[in-house]
């Protein structure tokens, strides 16, 4: 009996460990660094940002959450480039229940094609037996859809969300979820969550609240395409409160002309 | 030659079974028992009957008393025929020349279906391939299929009734075939089935063996004609039916269909039908209805519709039956029945003649255009056409009146990703300088157009657009949003338009910033005295999304 009990030999230590696991495959990454993933990332049209984001801009196939304290904070001059970039490369862009009226002039100034551009409500009347997220998980599902820009109900399940997290895996484009500020103190299924806040005139603050990779303390501010001209947005910067006119037949025009 | 036969066995209790609403489930429905009768006995049963002990020949009471739950209908001619008119449509995809085999006796309908095959079998890439495609399209009609192919039509039909699955290559292997097969084949055979039997004559191979002119002086002429047109000894022409032109199928259900997944159970099996007739008609159905008879006794209210009519139109001409199913799915979910429902029809109202699209084995911009035209009618079929919307810039000054929303007409709106347009132009007039003196040098103006990081018009407007413009209050004359004083940055911007109907707007605009550094649009009445209270002061209009 005694001679069945052997000692082991010490486990051969590795000759030398791998100095670069990360090489070995693309979804492995060190906890320091920035995730990765097969998939390649739609530009943000922020060089920051970009920077920040795992893989270089919004992933695909995944949902990307983005937390708003309302709507009209800059959200779309945010998205743009790379809504346009899918718009330019033949794919559909859908949008799903737009919190207000959408104006067709500014999406065109924004280099949309508005005509292409595809509004779904879903609330719009209550479908016994559905619910309004249906829809969005169809064209999740369906894999046609170039881009999906989504504003969810609040209050929303974590559940619920889970199950569009998974169907987005077919859809083979940036899909983008907004939601209201309030949902940060809840844990989230997607692997991106952003919180956006307006920081000044055409200046957004966007701080990376779940990403594949460390965690981000600073805010990012990025310069948003101007709405302002630059007049304009020096006197916003400087804080100067014009008073407007007290009678409509005295106005003071504020055009940059006058100013300079 | 070579003739394929389709022969259904089960063709009436099949036909009975599709009229039983079995739910949404079509394992439920093939788990329910049911029997067909005549005069007080059981003819035939289904598998879950007979897995219960029900058999033919049982009486009423007996197998009532068996299984209570047993459903129990009678064989229908009629019923029979509808049924059996699909079978003949898938075989018409095959080849032209298709024949009905007449029934065994009068009464009975026809339940076998001769395919003259020989020219098709080098397109459809040789016999077995040919049959595979024949049984996987008669698939969805879930009939049990006996097959037989042979070089005589009757001897094919003969055949099939014995065999499940036969093949004879030549008219030997067909002669020795039938040899084995029993007599009552012979449709005069049956009624001399006790004449013969006494005689020792079993089998066909048995009534060639004694001589022709003492059978035929006993039996008559017909029992060998028949006998020689299966061994191809007479010549047996066929008449070849013709496709109907158009298609109208109905289904009288078994029992009432009170919600809307009972008649899609029925809607399923016209579906079916539709897409046969379509593949043999090498067509795609772009419009079709669907017209549900109601029970005029249960009807909630005297002036309710006798019947409701289901009218689907597709953006794109299809014949997926599972995409048309989702379709009708969807329809029939949002319909609200008047009445217990009886009768199923499904009328093709519009069709189209188009070449069979290729299948792709890569995705291309052509199969994601067709995924995207049958997502965009899944939505519009559960949501409402309506709320499917596209956006389209109006030339208005009016910030309100400057877009349209339209539901889509289901045409995708994709363009190809090189011959994108450029954005579309803004109205020429859009901005009222207040002082005509002052205004920008065209250098100036030159500046604005070619630097990246100005907006590339003088005058922005906002993404979001609020409903109706929100009042603001005032404070020192500034007004304030959420109690905070807004910021003006940028203005004023008059707009001054709509003298030509009932919406005048005389405005002058600002774009603010809010307390919290959000950018808003706001404007001011332009004319303080006019009447209409409640349209003066400040206006919160947008905001820059």
């Amino acid at each position: 009996m005694d001679a069945a009990i052997t000692t082991l030999p010490d486990p051969v230590p590795t000759e030398r460990p791998l100095h670069s696991p990360q090489a070995l495959h693309p979804a492995l990454w060190f906890g320091h660094q920035l995730g990765r993933s097969a998939e390649q990332a739609v530009p943000t049209g922020f060089a920051a940002l970009d920077q920040q984001l795992p893989g270089g801009g919004w992933p695909r196939r995944v949902l990307s959450e983005l937390l708003l304290p309302h709507p009209g904070v800059g959200e779309i001059r945010l998205l743009s480039a790379c809504l346009v970039a899918t718009q330019r490369a033949g794919r559909l862009v859908m949008l799903f229940d737009p919190p207000a009226a959408l104006s067709a002039w500014a999406l065109a100034d924004l280099g949309f094609d508005v005509e292409q551009l595809l509004i779904v409500n879903t609330r719009a009347r209550v479908v016994p037996g559905s619910d309004s997220l249906w829809a969005l998980e169809q064209s999740l599902k369906s894999g046609h859809v170039g881009a999906v820009l989504a504003w969810l109900p609040p209050r929303l399940r974590a559940e619920r969300l889970r199950r569009l997290q998974l169907a987005a895996h077919a859809h083979d484009g940036p899909a983008f979820v907004l939601r209201e500020l309030a949902a940060a103190e809840r844990p989230t299924a997607t692997p991106l969550r952003l919180a956006l806040k307006p920081r000044g005139a055409d200046v957004l603050e966007v701080r990376i609240l779940k990403r594949r990779g460390p965690p981000l303390e600073v805010a990012l501010r990025l310069a948003l395409p101007p709405v302002l001209s630059r007049v304009a947005a020096q006197r916003a910067h400087a804080g100067v409160v014009r008073q407007p006119a007290l009678r409509p037949a005295t106005f003071v025009d504020l055009a940059p002309s006058v100013v300079e | 030659m070579l003739w394929i036969a389709l022969h259904l066995p089960l063709l009436s209790l099949e036909s009975f079974a599709a009229t039983v609403a079995g739910g949404a489930d079509p394992r439920a429905a093939a788990a329910a028992p049911l029997a067909l009768m005549d005069a007080q006995r059981i003819v035939s049963a289904n598998a879950a009957a007979q897995a219960l002990g029900i058999k033919a020949g049982l009486k009423r009471a007996t197998a009532l008393a068996l299984v209570p739950q047993l459903v129990l209908g009678r064989a229908d001619r009629t019923r029979d025929e509808q049924a059996f008119e699909p079978v003949a449509h898938a075989a018409l995809a095959f080849t032209p020349s298709v024949s009905i085999q007449p029934g065994e006796s009068a009464e009975t309908a026809p339940n076998t279906v001769l395919l003259e095959v020989e020219a098709s079998l080098r397109y459809f890439g040789g016999l077995p391939r040919l049959l595979q495609g024949l049984l996987s399209a008669l698939q969805p009609l879930n009939h049990r299929i006996h097959c037989v192919s042979a070089p005589t039509p009757h001897g094919a039909a003969l055949l099939a009734r014995v065999h499940r699955r036969l093949a004879c290559a030549d008219l030997d292997a067909t002669a020795r075939a039938l040899e084995a097969a029993p007599v009552w084949l012979l449709g005069p055979g049956q009624e001399h089935w006790d004449a013969l039997q006494g005689m020792g004559l079993r089998t066909l191979g048995d009534l060639r063996s004694v001589p022709r002119a003492g059978l035929a002086r006993r039996f008559g002429e017909s029992l060998l004609n028949e006998l020689d047109r299966a061994l191809g000894l007479e010549p047996d022409p066929r008449v070849a039916i013709v496709l109907p032109p158009v298609f109208e199928s109905r289904l009288e259900l078994f029992a009432r269909a009170d919600t809307t997944e009972q008649v899609l159970h029925g809607a399923s099996v016209l579906l079916a039908r539709l897409v046969l007739w379509l593949a043999a008609r090498q067509a795609f159905v772009r419009h079709f209805t669907l017209v549900m008879q109601h029970e005029a006794r249960w009807r909630r209210s005297h002036d309710a519709p006798r019947s409701t009519a289901l009218e689907i139109a597709l953006a794109e001409p299809s014949r997926d039956s599972a995409h048309l199913l989702v379709l009708l799915r969807e329809r029939l979910a949002r319909l609200q029945l008047p009445a217990p429902t009886i009768d199923l029809c499904l009328r093709a109202d519009d069709i189209s003649q188009r070449t069979v699209p290729n299948q792709d084995l890569f995705p291309t911009s052509r199969s994601e255009r067709e995924g995207l035209v049958q997502l965009i009618e899944r939505l519009q079929a559960r949501l409402g056409p309506e709320q499917v919307q596209r956006l389209h810039p109006v030339d208005d000054h009016r910030p309100e009146c400057g877009s349209r929303i339209e539901a889509t007409n289901g045409e995708i709106p994709l363009r190809s990703g090189l011959a994108r347009p450029s954005p579309v132009p803004r109205p020429a007039l859009r901005l009222k300088r207040l002082k005509p003196g002052i205004a920008p040098s065209s250098a100036k103006r030159a500046a604005v157009v070619a630097s990246p990081t100005r907006p590339r018009r003088p005058t922005p407007r906002p993404v979001w657009l609020l409903p109706q413009p929100e009042p603001l209050p005032e404070h020192h004359s500034r007004p304030l949003l959420g109690g905070e004083p807004l910021q003006l940055l940028s203005g004023p911007e008059r707009i001054e338009a709509g003298w030509w109907d009932t919406a005048l707007a005389e405005r002058d605009y600002f774009i603010a910033q809010a307390a919290d550094g959000a950018l808003v649009w706001i404007y001011r009445a332009r004319l303080p005295l006019s009447a209409v209270e409640g349209e003066q002061g400040w206006f919160m209009q947008g905001r820059f999304g």
